[in-house]
């Protein structure tokens, strides 16, 4: 599979062109348009115990499509997400695994396994279910940011705004608080904080949507 | 006149050089700055697709009832135009085939350009996206806007496009609303619900986010309007 992300980074978009024989799945609503030979079929995510975690625990969808070229020419398919940001590309070797925050995941090639790693219940106060989608290796993932995405190494201790966090590696732990008591956070307008430890990668994006959430509630009359 | 397209792709705005005696239409709103002497005025555009009747039919479309126009008169000048939304913008050379545009993509056009309001039909109703279309036709030229970046398909044969993702098409391609995949459940459960299904061969205009999906997005967690 060949992939190109145009429109970087505002409006990053991923051109994947499938080969002769070759499949991948992605988000319910991801694609925004592909050539008329390809076939698209609608399937649950990773078995129906795991759609169902994911869709009522984890706030994610229950199906996902699989696109797979039948034909003997290369095929396209453009996939995109609901909000303006970047994409990034994982390429994941076996045993490498990555969690994702809910809405962020856009697509993955075969080879990869989809399944649910168990978030916490501070994560379910947050309002992002019990359960959080993991993927593992071999094979390339594909997810989105509203905004530009970071990445950065966590060594130990780590305190992010839980709307900016992504993605994660899953042997970090996470411990989502107030900042600074319930008054402080109330007043101060930080949301949820999320306090990592452990070692491992995470992703960041630099807007969240629940700071423009936050921008435009009072505006609407 | 010569158009050209500042801040591309995410922020796109068109700087429009007008020389006397041209007139350009744009949709209501969409003026940022212009000369002094260039006159403004808010059309419910005559002849086809004008009149009252046609401005009716823009609002069922989605389109602002009016339409402004403007005209450089005795001297030669200049305006800015930009859509709402942040995205691209691209001009269509209009030439003897009719373009279908998406009725949130159309942003302005040159004298001789008719627009209508163009039925395509019950099919549409069900794409879960506006019900209408805007046939543009006649001479000269169209700038379109897009939530997001336009990317441009040659069709030659089949190709299958979200309907939230279509700014505009020729009309030499003929489409169907149907499901994206073989099976009529898979399209309800599996988010894409209908797509447009173009055959045929002609150019495809697409933008690469869906205003709509962006809209749900924020807008499912912002207080109801009372």
């Amino acid at each position: 599979m060949k992939y190109e992300i145009r429109y970087k980074p505002a409006f990053a978009t991923a051109f994947l062109t499938l080969g002769p024989g070759e499949s991948m799945t992605a988000e319910a609503g991801a694609m925004a348009s592909m050539d008329g030979q390809l076939s698209m079929t609608t399937q649950l995510s990773g078995g129906l115990i795991q759609a169902l975690l994911r869709k009522f625990l984890g706030g994610e969808s229950l199906f996902v499509n699989v696109f797979k070229n039948q034909t003997s020419q290369p095929l396209q398919v453009v996939l995109t997400q609901p909000t303006v940001g970047d994409i990034e590309v994982l390429e994941l070797k076996s045993g490498d695994e990555i969690c994702f925050q809910p809405g962020a995941y856009i697509a993955h090639t075969t080879g990869i396994k989809m399944g649910v790693q168990w978030a916490g219940f501070a994560s379910w106060f947050a309002g992002e279910g019990l359960f959080k989608l993991k993927l593992g290796g071999p094979g390339m993932v594909l997810f989105g940011a509203y905004g530009g995405v970071n990445k950065r190494r966590v060594n130990g201790e780590l305190v992010v705004d839980n709307g900016h966090l992504v993605a994660y590696s899953p042997n970090i732990r996470m411990s989502i608080g107030l900042s600074g008591g319930v008054f402080g956070s109330i007043t101060s307008g930080e949301g949820f904080i999320n306090r990592l430890s452990g070692t491992g990668v995470i992703y960041l994006q630099s807007r969240s949507i629940d700071g423009l959430v936050r921008f435009l509630r009072p505006k609407v009359r | 006149m010569k158009v050209e397209f500042l801040h591309q792709p995410d922020s796109a705005i068109a700087h429009i050089q007008m020389d006397p005696q041209e007139e350009i239409v744009a949709e209501a709103g969409s003026m940022v700055a212009m000369s002094g002497f260039i006159q403004a005025s808010t059309t419910l555009r005559q002849g086809k697709g004008g009149g009252v009747f046609g401005g009716l039919k823009r609002v069922l479309a989605g389109e602002s009832l009016f339409l402004s126009v403007f005209r450089s008169g005795g001297g030669s000048g200049e305006i800015y135009l930009a859509p709402k939304l942040m995205g691209d913008i691209v001009s269509y050379q209009l030439s003897g085939i009719e373009l279908v545009v998406q009725s949130t993509g159309y942003m302005a056009s040159t004298s001789g350009v008719d627009i209508d309001l163009g039925f395509q039909g019950l099919k549409s109703i069900f794409s879960g996206e506006s019900i209408f279309w805007l046939t543009v036709s006649g001479s000269g030229l169209v700038l379109l806007s897009a939530f997001g970046g336009i990317y441009e398909i040659e069709v030659k044969g089949e190709y299958v496009v979200d309907t939230g993702h279509i700014v505009a098409f020729e009309r030499t391609l003929d489409f169907s609303i149907t499901k994206a995949g073989s099976s009529w459940i898979g399209a309800f459960l599996g988010g894409e619900g209908l797509v447009a299904r173009f055959r045929g061969h002609g150019r495809l205009f697409c933008q690469t986010h869906n205003p709509g999906a962006f809209g749900q997005r924020v807008g499912s967690r912002l207080p109801a309007r009372s």
